[in-house]
Formats: C-alpha cells, structure tokens, sequence
C-alpha cells in the first residue's frame, strides 16, 4: 500500500503541494493529472525522496519513508522506488547498457547477475541490439525505453514516471502507453505516473488524482471522474471531448444562462451548470432554450462530429451525429437541455 | 509485492536519516569559509592592520603628509593618466579593429580577427622586455637597445617613463577591448543593417545611429576593463618607468613593501584596490542602466558587409601593422636578444650561451645558461609546481563554490558565496599579494608563518585566479544537469562514487580546459607573486623581472621567452584534449 498523509510541501513562503492525503493499494496504477505547475513534480521528487515534505507523511507497505513533521525521511536509494525523469537524465557517457548496469552495480550484484538482469530487461525493453551505443545515438522514443530500462532495473517496488510521453511525437506516445502498461502489469510494481494528458490518465490509471494549484480535486477510478466529477474544475479537465460549463445566475424573477433568460432552475440563485458535451445541439435558428455563438471548430472523431462553439468568453463543445449544416465562421444557436448534468456552486464545488 | 520470479528479495527499508539542517547547508558553510580563508580574511586583514595604533598614521602619511605628493598623489596622477589613456585608446583600437573584422570586407579578415586575440596571452613583461630591447637608450647605463646600436639616437621620452609604458600596456589591453566589442558587434543583426539600408542610411549614419548605440555597452564594458587593467599592472610601469622615477600605485605599492614600509604599502593598495573597483563599478552601473539591445534580435546570417571600397588594403595595412607589433614584433625580439652577447646588435653573433651555455667569467659575470642554472631551473620547477598545484586546487575550489551554488541556489549563503568569488576580479594582483603578506606573514594561532613558502604561493594563486575558476566550474556543472546527478544519487551511490563516475567524466573536458587555463594565467603572472617572492621559492616571471633590472637582460629574455614557449604548448594540449574524440559526443 502506498500511502499519503496531508502531504504538504512549500518553497519559502510559496506552497506547492497542499495537504494531499490518499492510499492506493499495491499493484495500483496511480495517475496524478493536472495542469502544468500545479505541483505534480513536486509531488513525485517527495515520493522520490529528493524532496522533503514541509509537513505530512509518505507510507510505503505501512512504513513511513518520509516525515515532514518530524523533517525525517528515508535515503532516496533506500525507498525501493525508482523515477523515470522527464529528461530521462541518462548518462551520456555511458552506453545503453552501461546506464542500466551502473545503478546494479553500485547496488553490489554481481557481474553475472546483472549481466543476466540488464539482457533481461533490454529484452523486455525490446532494444537488446542498442546496448553498446551512447545516448546521443539515439532516438528519443528509444533513450525513453532506456530511461525506464535503468529504472526497473532493481527491482523497485514502486516505480515513478514523470510526465514520460510528454517528449514523444503523437504515435509514439499511443505505443508507449500500451507498452508501459504491459511492464506495469509485469513488473508488478505501484506505478504512480505524472501527467497533464487527462487522455493517458483515462487509459492507464486504476486511480486518478486530479491535483490543481496543490490541492487534490478528486481522487478516485478514471471512470468516476467522468460519471461524478467532483467540481467544475474536474468536469472541464476530463473527459473527451470535455464538459461545458455554464454560468447561471439569478435575474429578476427568473435565471440568465450566460446572459440569456432561460427557462431553468438551478438549486441556488447564482451557479454553474454543467452540459455533457452529446447533449448539446447545433442548430441554424433560434430555439427555446439556446445561446446564439459563432462555430469556430468542426472535427470528425470515430464517425461523430465535434463543434465548437465561442462566444463572449464562453467556449462550448458539442457532440453531434451528423455534420452541422453551418460552416467555421457562421452564426449557431448552441441549444441546451432542459436540465444540466451537474450543478456547482460559483466556486466550483459540486452541488447536485 | 508481487515481483518478477527472478527477482532477488526486495531490499529492506533501511534507517533513514534525520534531515537536522536545511540541505546543503553543511556544504555551502565549508565553501564559504574557504572563501573567506582565501579572499575576504586576507583584505580585512590588511585594512585591519592599517588600522592598529601603530600603523595608522601611515593613512596620514600617505594622503596628508610632507611626503604625500610622492607617496601618493603624483603616483595617482600618474596611474589615472595610464588608466585614463589606456581605456580610450584600446577601446578606439581594439572597436577599429572588431568593426573591420566583423563588419567589412576588410582582407584576411579571419586571420586579423585570430590574430587581435592573441596579444592578450602574451604578458605586459614580455612586451616591455622587448620594448626595451628596441628602444633602451644611454640614460640609465647598461645595454642599450637595437635601435640606439643601430646609430638612431631614441630620445628618453621614447626610451624611459610614460610614452612607452603607454604604447606597452595599450598593444597588451586593446585585444580584451575587440574581444568584448567584437562578441557585442557579431550579436548586430544584419536585417536591422538592412533596414537601415532600405530606409536610405549611409555608412556614417548607419555606424552612428544603429550599430553604435547597441554596441555601447560592450564600448563602456571594455573601456573599464582596460581602465581597471591598466591601473593595477605592475610589470610595465616597473620596468620602463623606475629607471627614471616614474611612479605608478602600483610600483609605489611595490617599492613600500621592498623596503619594509609596510604599512604605507598596504594603505597604497587599499586605496588601488578602492580606485580599480570605483571605475569597474561604475562601468558595471553604466552598462545595466541600459537597455540590453544585443539579446532582442537574434543572430542572423551576415549576408553583406559594409564594402570599404579603395580603402580596403590601406585599412588592412593599419590593422596589421597594429597586430605585428603587438604579438610577432615583441616575440621576434625576445628571442633574438636571448641570442644576441648585445641588445645593440640584436641580429649579430648569435649564441646558444644564455640557452645552455656553462659558467664562462667574461661572460654576464659568469652567470651560467638557464639550462645550466640552478637558480632559474629551480624558478622553472617551482614555476610549473605552482602552475599545476593551482590548476588544481582552483579547479576544485571553482568546481566545489558552483556546485553550491548551482544546486542550492537560494538564500543569502548562495548569495555570498557567488559575490565573494567574484571579488578577487576587483582587486589588482599587487594589492592582493601585498593582502597576503599581511594576513598568512605571520603565524595564526597554531598555523606557522607562510611568508617564503609554497604553500603561500599557491594559497594566493587559487584565490586571485577563483572568478576564472568559478566561471569555468559553472560552465561545467551546467553540463551535467541536476538530475543526471540525481538519477544517480537515486541508485544510491555515495557522493565521492557519484563524482567520479557521473560528474566527473561528463565533465572532465571542461575541466581540463579550465585547468589549463590557470596553469598558463598563472604561470606567466608577475603582479601576484612579485610581492611573494622570496630567492628560496623564486618563480620565472619574477626571476626575468630581477634580471631584467639588473641588467642581465638576455637571461630576462630568454625566461621570458621559455613562459611563452610553456604557455603555448599548454594551450595546444587543452586544444588537443578538447577535440580528442569522446564517443558519446560524437554526432
Ligand atoms: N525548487 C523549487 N523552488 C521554488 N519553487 C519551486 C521549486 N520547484 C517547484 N516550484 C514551484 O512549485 C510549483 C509546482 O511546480 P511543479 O511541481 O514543478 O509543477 P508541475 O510538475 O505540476 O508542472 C510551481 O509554482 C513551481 O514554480
Ligand atoms: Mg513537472
């Protein structure tokens, strides 16, 4: 079981990681998904143990490995973990099988153990005929099977990735994904893997936190995010295409949806609606309950239409079956149910 | 954990560790008392000292006293006057020459823009031996020069004092001047040139609204460098402005010392040190009130270059009289009056007898060939110990404070550690020697005096030389990035096994280089150790400086000529270890 317990981390004054506090089990697949800056480095360095918490626990198996409160934590090489940088950080002046080998060997096995451990993992790898080049040699999508060859090499029992995909082209990243997922099943190992693409985070996870600005949003399976997303901010980050959010707010007798009056009924007088990107419609003329905006964007996705819509600062994404009539540029009445798929307050926080 | 089946048992959690401090706080203190050993003790030591009861009235003598105007004041005069003339005229020069070589169609212009850099490498002494190989006249007795042998009869101004102290110190600064203006003017887009073109701007207007005015704080930025320079050199003043009482700060600081007026000697070089510092700083403020224009564009490709028409070869012609009198000119002399029995008949009669000959009576006294003297074979030895010593210890010093300061970069130790370094850069060599003189002179506490040993000399080396060394050790470290080092600390490695199997060989090239550069700084340094030397611990420059005033100027020469001869082949073997083929950078 890894562990955390209102983990906090601060720069100075500035806070990083706020209070974070979640358990997955061993074997777990654990996504930490977010915007950029929103603290997930800082959150994987602490597991890493290259970072001490300001304040909070990290339990591995049960055991602590870091302690904030008690500014207390476990060597780094000592966690049984391993972290796949960014960058990679391979050692450029060792060949591939010298990055592999080298952190063997200063973990003391013997030559023909790790001999027979780096094969092993290059095989698993798949890039056993690059082991006696350098880094520079070559490509990235192969120094990225390096990188992680080097880091499951030991035999950590929770390994960590940071934002590994992110410096492969689009194809890349899809076979990477699925390649990552077969060693994680493999090695068996807790993975907890760093990203901003709430598309890995959908397909890889077992578990998703959602972090912004720090803070966990909602922790919980890929699929829960969409069912139940726990506010605005989550409903908006997941999802494909993602859901609308629209404000709703108290005018006179009645409500305004995005400036319009509209027939609804929100459970407080000003809020946020949340609309389910396929039930949204696109028509030519005005209806009932429908927000006049210009189609900016249209796009076939598995035999489905998405538009886009924009007006004012509100952006609006529906998923149609067939084409709009209109064309990129044209004036469209984005039509809305009758009820939204969730309510939240102004500030984001779920209400129904 | 379910793990693959052949994995070996999980390893166990180990006891942690308490983190007692803030991380690297250990370290940042050990660098930083480093520092204050080698730089901040020895400044404060030498102010203090001026400050004791029994020496403060040397402050009095030196700026009010019956003997002031000599101790100080015509000196100052004397040494703004150099500073002063020194700045304007390499700045002229050394931007003439950085124009013609990056701007125009100007002949040989790669060759011209080798060339202008090497001045610089060859030390003010060995410019002002030559000088006086040529122009020595018959007014302090002894040899007299080529030209005065060849029946021109050199008047004294040209021989002795300001003029030649002047042209010496200019032909040796004006290469730092195109060095900068050169690097500032390459950083010139060629479209905003065009631009200008299209908008109807001629040559005139083009150098005066749009390449001066981006160019100008590169101008300022290598005036106060050659100002600050040319202030604190020793060796020029001292061998062509002494003979005839000319006095500069720092020769005043020097002939203090020699004669055991200490005090006065180091309230001379407080006040250098203030000066030199006063004109970097204000350049340094000058520079950053500007915008910064150089970085908005970026570097586009030259395509034209001003076409200097018929003016061409005589522009030429100009450069490269400038550039053979300041590096083949002072060389070709050197080694001719290491040959020649005399200065006045430099081409004739040349022997190997200053090289390798053996004790002859009717020769120099007696005074035996280099090869064959132990006095400056023990000057070489201790010459290359120290070089290598310093290479060293500098090297890891440098290497040691960017560490630090790279991988902890906040908070004021970081802070500190990175200004101090960077101290010694304000501080002229003399002052610095006279600094440790003053602090390692005498015994501190349990520690033995360090006057007249090795160890002083090379305490002094690492110090003066650390803004190189740090400057280099940044460099490197930022060759190895962070988290190549803590990919490995992650494996577990210790520190001591992390530096030498990542650190250092990602960054053994930009070591060695760095190191070398030292090794050759040092080796050909006079101010520094000039003040440091004692005849049990003599080194070359030094030596050549004593014979030199002796007038035993073949051994000067043929020294000086051995520090030029040590200095290149180092510099070949860094450029030959930094294209030596390292598989991994290769592609
Ligand atoms: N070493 C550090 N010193 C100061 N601030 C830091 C440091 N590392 C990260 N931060 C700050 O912490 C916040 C979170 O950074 P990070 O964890 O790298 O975000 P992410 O990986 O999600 O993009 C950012 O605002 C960043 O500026
Ligand atoms: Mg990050």
């Amino acid at each position: 079981m890894l562990e955390l317990k209102n983990l906090t981390k601060s720069f100075g004054d500035v806070p990083a990681v706020r209070d974070v506090s979640l358990s997955v089990p061993d074997g777990a697949f654990l996504v930490l998904l977010g915007p950029s800056g929103c603290g997930k480095t800082t959150l994987l360095r602490m597991l890493a143990g290259l970072e001490l918490p300001t304040a909070g626990q990290i339990l591995f198996e049960g055991n602590v490995v870091s302690d904030g409160d008690r500014q207390w934590q476990v060597d780094p090489a000592k966690r049984n973990s391993g972290l796949v940088f960014q960058s990679y950080a391979l050692w450029p002046h060792m060949t591939v099988r010298g990055n592999v080998d080298w952190p063997l060997k200063v973990a003391g096995l013997e030559t023909a153990a790790r001999t027979q451990r780096v094969d092993e993992v290059l095989a698993m790898l798949e890039i056993n005929q690059l082991a006696e080049r350098y880094p520079n040699e070559i490509s990235g999508g192969q120094q990225q099977r390096v990188a992680i060859a080097r880091t499951i090499a030991p035999k950590p029992g929770v390994l960590l990735f940071d934002e590994p995909l992110s410096n492969l082209d689009a194809k890349l990243r899809v076979e990477m994904r699925t390649e990552l997922m077969r060693l994680h099943r493999a090695t068996g190992a807790t993975a907890v893997y760093v990203t901003h693409d709430q598309i890995e985070a959908m397909t890889m996870a077992t578990h998703v936190a959602v972090v912004n600005k720090g803070r966990i949003e909602q922790f919980g399976a890929p699929q829960d995010l969409i069912d139940h997303p726990a506010s605005a901010f989550v409903a908006t980050f997941v999802g494909t295409p993602p859901n609308n959010i629209v404000p709703v707010v108290r005018s006179g007798a009645g409500w305004q949806v995005a400036g319009r009056p509209m027939d609804i009924t929100p459970p407080l007088d000003d809020c946020l609606a949340m609309f389910r990107a396929d039930s949204l419609s696109v028509a030519l003329t005005e209806g009932p309950r429908s927000l006049p905006m210009e189609l900016v964007e249209v796009s076939t996705i598995a035999g489905r239409t998405m538009a886009t819509a924009l007006a004012g600062g509100l952006r609006l994404t529906a998923v149609l079956d067939r084409p709009p009539a209109a064309r990129v540029g044209d004036r469209v009445h984005i039509g809305l149910p009758p009820v939204p798929d969730a309510w939240f307050t102004p500030y984001g926080e779920r209400i129904a | 954990m379910a793990t693959l089946a052949s994995a070996p048992e999980p390893r166990t959690l180990q006891q942690g560790r308490r983190v007692l401090f803030q991380p690297g706080l250990v370290l940042k203190l050990v660098v930083l008392a480093i520092l204050v050993l080698l730089i901040v003790a020895p400044m404060t030591g030498t102010v203090l000292f001026t400050l004791t009861p029994d020496a403060i009235t040397a402050w009095s003598d030196v700026l009010v006293g019956r003997l002031a105007p000599n101790l100080f004041w015509w000196p100052l005069v004397n040494t703004m006057v150099i500073g002063v003339v020194c700045g304007v005229v390499c700045v002229l020069l050394g931007g003439f020459l950085a124009w013609a070589v990056v701007m125009t169609n100007i002949p040989f212009r790669r060759t011209i823009g080798v060339m202008a850099t090497l001045p610089f490498m060859i030390p003010s002494f060995a410019t002002a031996l030559a000088w006086g190989g040529l122009f020595k006249n018959d007014r302090i007795g002894g040899d007299v020069g080529w030209l005065q042998g060849m029946g021109i009869d050199i008047p004294d101004w040209l021989a002795w004092g300001m003029v030649p102290t002047l042209v010496v110190l200019i032909l040796h600064y004006f290469s730092l001047a195109f060095t900068i203006i050169a690097a500032s003017l390459a950083t010139v887009n060629s479209d905003l040139v065009e631009a200008a073109q299209i908008a109807g701007a001629k040559g005139r207007k083009i150098l005066m609204g749009i390449i001066l005015p981006v160019t100008t704080p590169a101008l300022i930025a290598a005036g106060s460098l050659c100002f600050a320079g040319a202030v604190s050199n020793f060796a020029a003043p001292a061998l062509l402005g002494l003979p005839v009482r000319m006095q500069t700060l720092s020769t005043r600081l020097f002939g203090m010392i020699e004669v055991g007026q200490t005090a006065r000697g180091f309230v001379i070089g407080i006040l250098l040190v203030l000066i030199s510092a006063l004109f970097l700083w204000l350049g340094n403020r000058a520079v950053s009130g500007r915008r910064s224009y150089a970085t908005i564009t970026g570097k586009g490709g030259r395509a034209k270059r001003f076409d200097l028409g018929p003016m061409r070869w005589p522009l030429f012609a100009v450069a490269a009289l400038i550039l053979l009198c300041a590096t083949v000119v002072p060389v070709i002399i050197l080694i001719a009056s290491s040959l020649a029995p005399s200065s006045a008949f430099l081409f004739s009669n040349w022997t190997l007898h200053y090289w390798i000959g053996t004790s002859t009576a009717n020769i120099a006294q007696g005074t035996p060939g280099i090869w064959h003297n132990p006095d400056i074979m023990w000057a070489t030895t201790v010459t290359l110990g120290l070089g290598l010593c310093v290479a060293f210890t500098g090297m890891f010093v440098g290497l040691l404070a960017s560490y630090t300061t790279a991988r902890y970069r906040s908070g004021w130790l970081s802070a500190s550690i990175m200004q101090i370094s960077f101290l010694p850069l304000l501080i002229p060599g003399i002052a610095f020697g006279a600094a440790y003189i003053a602090f390692f002179g005498a015994p501190i506490g349990p520690l033995p005096a360090l006057y007249g040993t090795f160890a002083i000399l090379v305490i002094a080396g690492t110090g003066y030389l650390l803004p190189f060394s740090v400057q280099t050790g940044r460099a490197v470290i930022q060759q190895v990035s962070g988290e190549l080092e803590e990919s490995a600390r992650l494996t577990g490695a210790s520190f001591a096994r992390r530096m030498w199997a990542i650190t250092v060989p990602l960054a053994i090239r930009g070591l060695a280089a760095g190191g070398i550069l030292i090794f050759v700084k040092i080796i050909r340094d006079l101010s520094l150790v000039v003040l440091l030397f004692t005849p049990t611990m003599p080194v070359m420059s030094v030596v050549a400086f004593r014979y030199a005033s002796e007038g035993f100027t073949q051994f000067a020469h043929a020294i000086t000529v051995l520090i030029l001869i040590i200095s290149i082949i180092a510099t070949l073997l860094s450029n030959r270890l930094q294209t030596k083929s390292q598989p991994w950078l290769k592609a």
